[in-house]
């Protein structure tokens, strides 16, 4: 190693991961925890949205001896035009995940390649009306189906937006105007109306983001999972190792990072294959092993039943990206998506570990770009292999290894799905209905969304966690809140003692944790349909259930997206930070109060976890009171 | 004795200062600089950022001066110069609104408050144990307070 880290900031930020914090502070690498301090003074007009560089005559920031921009704009526009257009690029993000999703599905049929569900497939036909005349065609046109909406303009509505989406929504959604057109279609129209001196109407910009919410919901979430249990494997619940513990330095290890399982099929089951594995053991290895990280490693977590032998466990969420890659035994990275950190590049220059990038918009500034591409797949994923192997070769032996084998745990409970879970309850939603309406169960709340550092790496998700379960809430994760809290033990059955005396009963009766991982971020849209399949049950909407949404830690334009489609769905959402809006009283009245009336839904701001939980706890028990359970 | 001291080649224009300086002088009872609401005039800044019309800045502070021209200005008594701590402190109960201060500081920093019924001036965030918060703002460290 031949940096100098004398310089290195040892001030690295707090983790709800205590041993993960003591091995980032002293680790000989930079990596975001480093960096936090040194981005400590945030831009106050920036954090309330109220700086305008939309043109040259700016930026422009609103002041009280300045209140509005110089064409004009006062903190209403500028807020709300801000904050459609991070709704708008989220959505955008998913949406492109959702369009290569069903392209692989549609070239799987047209291919007739493997299949790992037709249960799934027939499931997601009968689901869109599609019929096949086998089950290869019956692929074709399920994609088919998709891809069309998602190429629609955006005056024209999408058709599956009624097949996915629950009645009473649907109605709402009408008497409201926000019907999506064209997924597509859509980002591009709202992209347009925030630009130079267009739209200047905040309300209407906020009607809009709704709309770009149920599209990145029903499509981009619900769809992309619905897609790749077709192509990956229906998820099973089974109990599997997490954190960096998972990493078997005898092997060639590839770290993936992204959001768009499907392009890793090929390679993921190639990898297996003789040819491939007697490479690697010529190269000194046993064989390859994929180690996850980011919302891809959750997904392929989810199904990890299909995948034992080439899948050895989750290693964390984003924010671990950097120090997983530190410990010396990755060989490569293979990125098809965000978030890939570009704090990963140094690190992987200095310990010579490949970076591969399968899709052009996450490409990474040293990486090699091999775009996933369906007809050259066999010959790319051939090319990728030598390479990866070339890397095993350079590196080993040159560089330090830095293993962190206790980190983590071996039993955190994986593979819940809304199909999964049903099956465990004995497939039908009764069981855990009737633990809500008793009353052993309070309610539920999704702890979604991303993991970020600024505040701390994932300590407001963790305390909140805790503060839930510990009032009975069960608490139902998507996204890389389930890698901050698997590796703290939360999904593992000893936490059923941190729950509240009848949740812990619950638990320990089922042999389940106070806290279940639905996996990635897309699995959002999963657990939209859980709540939806219990909302028809119970004969209710959405908003009536004693339900609560928090994406405590979110980072990204993409979780904006999502919390827009749980306002469309009518559900409390709670924040940690205010996504740059508070800067309009308008813009913040209309998402934190107004907005219950319009879809039932509001926004919710608290940054600390014990006042946050008692808030959502109170909305829980507004909803059960309402229901009269 | 304490003084704030300016180096403008290191000021971007960011106006952190400011905000920190109304977020420090908030009167409404809240914390955070999202609540702050920045239409309001009465959380006017003690401290602004001027261009210097050549590209760069011109961070307006007070400096506290050893020979006041705001406080030899003041009639009323409002404006003294504490020679204990160096300080040029104001007694908003003392002030006339004469604006005399207003006219006669060559650094431009008393600024009439929106009310028109007092001055606007920098108090070295008397009431903050950890010093000026515009200086623990600045993320040049354009600002800096210094013994002298």
């Amino acid at each position: 190693m031949n940096s100098c880290t004398g310089c290195l900031s040892r001030n690295t930020c707090q983790s709800a991961d205590k041993p993960m914090e003591d091995y980032i502070r002293q680790l000989p690498l930079e990596t975001a925890h480093h960096r936090v301090e040194g981005q400590s003074t945030k831009c106050g007009f920036g954090l309330q949205g109220v700086c305008c560089r939309l043109c040259a005559n700016g930026p422009c920031r609103v002041t009280p001896e300045a209140p509005k921009g110089i064409c004009g704009a006062n903190a209403d526009t500028i807020v709300a035009r801000n904050f459609l257009r991070a709704v708008a690029a989220g959505s955008g993000c998913y949406i492109h995940v959702v369009e290569n999703t069903a392209r692989q599905l549609k070239n799987t049929g047209l291919h007739k390649d493997k299949i790992r569900s037709e249960k799934a497939l027939n499931h997601l036909a009968e689901l869109l009306g599609v019929t096949g005349t086998d089950k290869y065609d019956l692929c074709v046109k399920v994609a088919d189906a998709v891809l069309s909406d998602l190429y629609r303009p955006e005056y024209e509505p999408m058709e599956l937006v009624e097949k996915l989406a629950y009645a009473p929504r649907v109605k709402r959604w009408k008497e409201l105007g926000i019907m999506p057109g064209g997924a597509k279609g859509e980002v591009f129209c709202n992209v347009v109306k925030t630009s130079t001196n267009l739209s200047s109407d905040p309300v209407e910009m906020l009607i809009s983001c709704l709309r770009l919410g149920i599209s990145t919901g029903l499509y981009g979430l619900q769809l992309t999972n619905l897609l790749n249990d077709v192509v990956l494997g229906d998820p099973e619940i089974r109990s599997a190792p997490v954190g960096m513990n998972v990493i078997d330095p005898d092997y060639i290890n590839i770290l993936i990072t992204g959001h768009q399982h499907s392009l890793f099929t090929y390679i993921q089951d190639r990898l297996l294959e003789e040819d491939v594995v007697a490479k690697a053991k010529a190269a000194g290895a046993k064989g390859f092993k994929l180690v996850g990280c980011t919302c891809v490693g959750q997904d392929l977590q989810l199904r990890g039943a299909h995948y034992t032998e080439i899948f050895d466990g989750h290693a964390g969420n984003n924010y671990i990206s950097e120090a997983v890659l530190s410990c010396g035994a990755i060989d490569a990275v293979l990125s098809e998506f965000n978030c890939t950190l570009p704090g990963i590049e140094p690190i992987c220059e200095e310990l010579k570990i490949k970076q591969i990038c399968l899709d052009v918009v996450a490409k990474k500034a040293n990486a090699d770009l091999i775009p996933f591409d369906y007809e050259t797949r066999q010959a790319d994923g051939d090319r990728i292999i030598d390479e990866v192997i070339g890397a095993y070769k350079a590196r080993r032996g040159n560089v330090p290894m830095n293993l962190f084998t206790s980190h983590g745990n071996r039993n955190t409970l994986t593979g819940v799905s809304e199909g999964s879970l049903k099956a465990f309850l004995g497939g039908s939603w009764k069981p855990l209905i009737d633990l809500i309406v008793s009353g052993k169960i309070k309610g539920l709340a999704g702890v979604v969304g991303c993991s970020s550092v600024a505040y701390g790496h994932d300590t407001l998700t963790a305390a909140l966690t805790k503060e839930l379960i510990a009032r009975d809430i069960l608490v139902l994760t998507a996204g890389c809140s389930s890698g901050g809290l698997e590796n703290i033990g939360l999904m593992t059955p000893e936490a059923a003692d941190l729950a509240g005396p009848n949740l812990k009963a619950v638990c320990k009766q089922l042999g389940v944790p106070p806290v279940l991982n639905f996996g990635p971020c897309l699995a959002i849209g999963r657990l939209e349909i859980v709540a939806t399949e219990i909302a028809r049950e119970l004969g209710v909407d959405l908003p009536q259930l004693p339900l609560v949404i928090s994406a405590a830690q979110w980072l990204e334009e993409q979780a904006l997206a999502d919390g827009a489609f749980a306002l469309a769905l009518g559900l409390p959402l709670h924040l940690g930070v205010p996504p740059f809006i508070t800067g309009s009283s308008l813009v913040t009245k209309v998402l934190t109060e107004d907005m219950t009336g319009l879809t039932g839904g509001r926004v919710i701001i608290d940054p600390d976890g014990k006042s946050a939980a008692d808030k959502l706890e109170a909305v829980i028990e507004e909803k059960r009171k309402a229901l009269n359970i | 004795m304490k003084r704030i001291f300016i180096d403008p080649t290191k000021c971007d224009g960011c106006k952190n200062c400011s905000l920190a300086c109304m977020e420090a002088h908030r009167q409404d009872g809240g914390t955070g600089i999202y609540t702050l609401d920045l239409q309001d005039p009465s959380n006017q800044s003690r401290n602004r950022i001027l261009t210097d019309g050549k590209g760069g800045y011109n961070p307006i502070f007070c400096r506290h001066c050893d020979i006041p021209d705001c406080a030899g200005a003041c009639m009323s008594g409002a404006l003294q110069k504490n020679m204990d701590n160096g300080l040029v402190e104001y007694d908003a109960e003392k002030c006339a609104a004469c604006y005399m201060c207003v006219m006669s500081c060559r650094y431009g920093v008393p600024a009439i408050s929106p009310d028109r019924k007092r001055v606007i001036k920098c108090d070295f965030c008397a009431h903050l144990e950890e010093g000026p918060a515009c200086v623990r703002a600045c993320p040049k460290k354009a600002i800096e307070v210094r013994e002298v």
